[in-house]
């Protein structure tokens, strides 16, 4: 089972989503936004940082453009709830800088579970 | 003596019947003088009402504009929002028994989640404002080609006319659009007449020095003018001044998401033309179409449509 960090501004969804993957038996680390996971990142060493995207402070895309330099190890699954500009655009622009995978919310947990599990799979296959 | 009298009398007359002809001459004249005065400044009042009207539209656009945006940042935090709900009651309905009754109504709890996440995404759609590819198109071929595809859904208790002046209608715009354009309107006017009536869908052409475009952006080609008419229960004012805002609807709850015209008025933008409406409670309705001729191409000289004269 993976180590995820949890990068959600949404105290709700943030909370939802730690009982949900703590529920598959993952390790969940939660930050309320880019800033506070980037003060996280600097001690604990997850696989996979699930992000929001926009948020205060410092936004998905900077944090994720952040962590694909300092820590290339790691996968990054980006979520965003549209609206503002373009969801799409943002999701769009978070895969191009290096998330494997993005979500729109609401999204449906079960795909994200999966998701999670073939990003770990994978990364266990290619490391073996 | 009495001859003389007659004589007289006769010499007195055939000036004054001539008079009294020219007299009747120029009174008719005059009349048809005031008659035609009279049309051109009912014309013009026309004219200038269809101008008030589409002052009113374009300051419309501007405020859906507005609507839009505000709607984008809304549809954000709607779906966080949804996506917590759903997310807690399924989990919730993971730790119950099947077929519970608790179980059960938390599955209608998810149903009711997932209706409003379909309409977020419908109002994400209108904001975003979606860069469609516009390309040159024959408008009468498209309105054509949208009415074929219409007809089988119309019921047959509904008239369709179409009456397009001649002429090739070139312009910048999107088949797609054009059609989700029509099924809106048409849709709109089988409903306002409950399934029964005539729709009239009339095409042609307004030039550029036209009145009616005083407050539009200049087309060198002028535009094109679509109108489609019912014969169905019409509208107050009151409700004509709203029917373009967003989830503005008087269709029953259930049968009408409100997003129909609005949706025509993003995409009649879209199209850099403007759409108004007028209508009389009882007698119907009347959609106005605006959209400017595409004329780039016959100054180029690359003339696709076959018509010299033009420029």
């Amino acid at each position: 089972m993976a180590r995820i960090l949890l990068v959600e501004d949404d105290e709700l969804v943030r909370d939802m989503l730690v009982q949900v993957l703590q529920r598959a038996s993952h390790t969940v680390i939660s930050a309320a936004d880019g800033e506070e996971a980037s003060e996280i990142l600097k001690k604990e060493h997850p696989d996979i940082m699930i992000t929001d995207i926009i948020m205060p402070k410092k936004s998905g895309i900077t944090l994720i453009s952040e962590v694909i330099n300092r820590h290339p190890a790691m996968e990054i699954i980006a979520i965003s709830g549209g609206g503002r500009l373009d969801p799409m655009g943002y999701l769009d622009l978070s895969e191009s800088l290096g998330a494997a995978v993005s979500f729109e919310k609401p999204i449906d947990n079960a795909a994200l579970l999966m998701a999670i599990d073939l990003l770990v799979h994978g990364k266990h296959e290619t490391s073996a | 003596m009495a001859m003389v009298a007659l004589a007289g009398f006769a010499c007195g007359l055939v000036p004054a019947l001539f008079f009294w002809q020219e007299a009747k001459r120029r009174q008719q004249a005059l009349n048809i003088m005031a008659a035609s005065f009279q049309q051109e400044i009912a014309d013009r009042a026309e004219t200038e009402e269809s101008r008030k009207k589409l002052e009113k539209a374009l300051l419309q656009g501007q405020k859906l504009q507005a609507i839009g945006t505000l709607a984008g940042g809304i549809a954000h935090d709607f779906n966080n929002i949804l996506y917590a709900i759903m997310g807690y009651v399924e989990m919730a309905e993971e730790d119950l028994p099947k077929e519970s009754p608790m179980s059960r109504n938390l599955a209608k709890v998810l149903q009711g989640a997932k209706r409003g996440q379909e309409l977020v995404s419908r109002i994400l759609a209108f904001s975003r404002r979606q860069h469609h590819d516009l390309q040159i198109l024959d408008l009468r071929e498209a309105l054509e080609g949208a009415l074929d595809l219409l007809r089988p859904t119309i019921p047959a208790s509904v008239t369709v006319q179409t009456d397009f002046a001649e002429g090739s209608y070139p312009i910048h715009g999107n088949q797609t659009l054009l059609h989700q354009i029509m099924v809106n309107l048409v849709t709109n006017a089988v409903d306002a007449m409950e399934g029964e009536g005539t729709i009239h869908v009339t095409l042609d052409r307004i030039p550029a020095n036209h009145l009616l475009l005083a407050d539009l952006p200049e087309a060198p080609g002028g535009y094109c003018r679509i109108r489609v008419s019912d014969t169905g229960h019409g509208m107050d004012r009151a409700t004509q001044e709203r029917i373009f805002e967003p989830f503005f609807t008087t269709k029953e709850p259930g049968r009408g998401t409100g997003l129909g015209l609005s949706t025509v008025h993003s995409l009649v933008a879209e199209h850099h033309g403007e759409i108004m409406v007028d209508s009389t409670p009882l007698h119907g309705t009347t959609f106005t179409l605006l959209l400017p001729l595409h004329s780039e191409i016959t100054k180029k000289g690359e003339n696709s449509y076959g018509q010299n004269t033009v420029g």
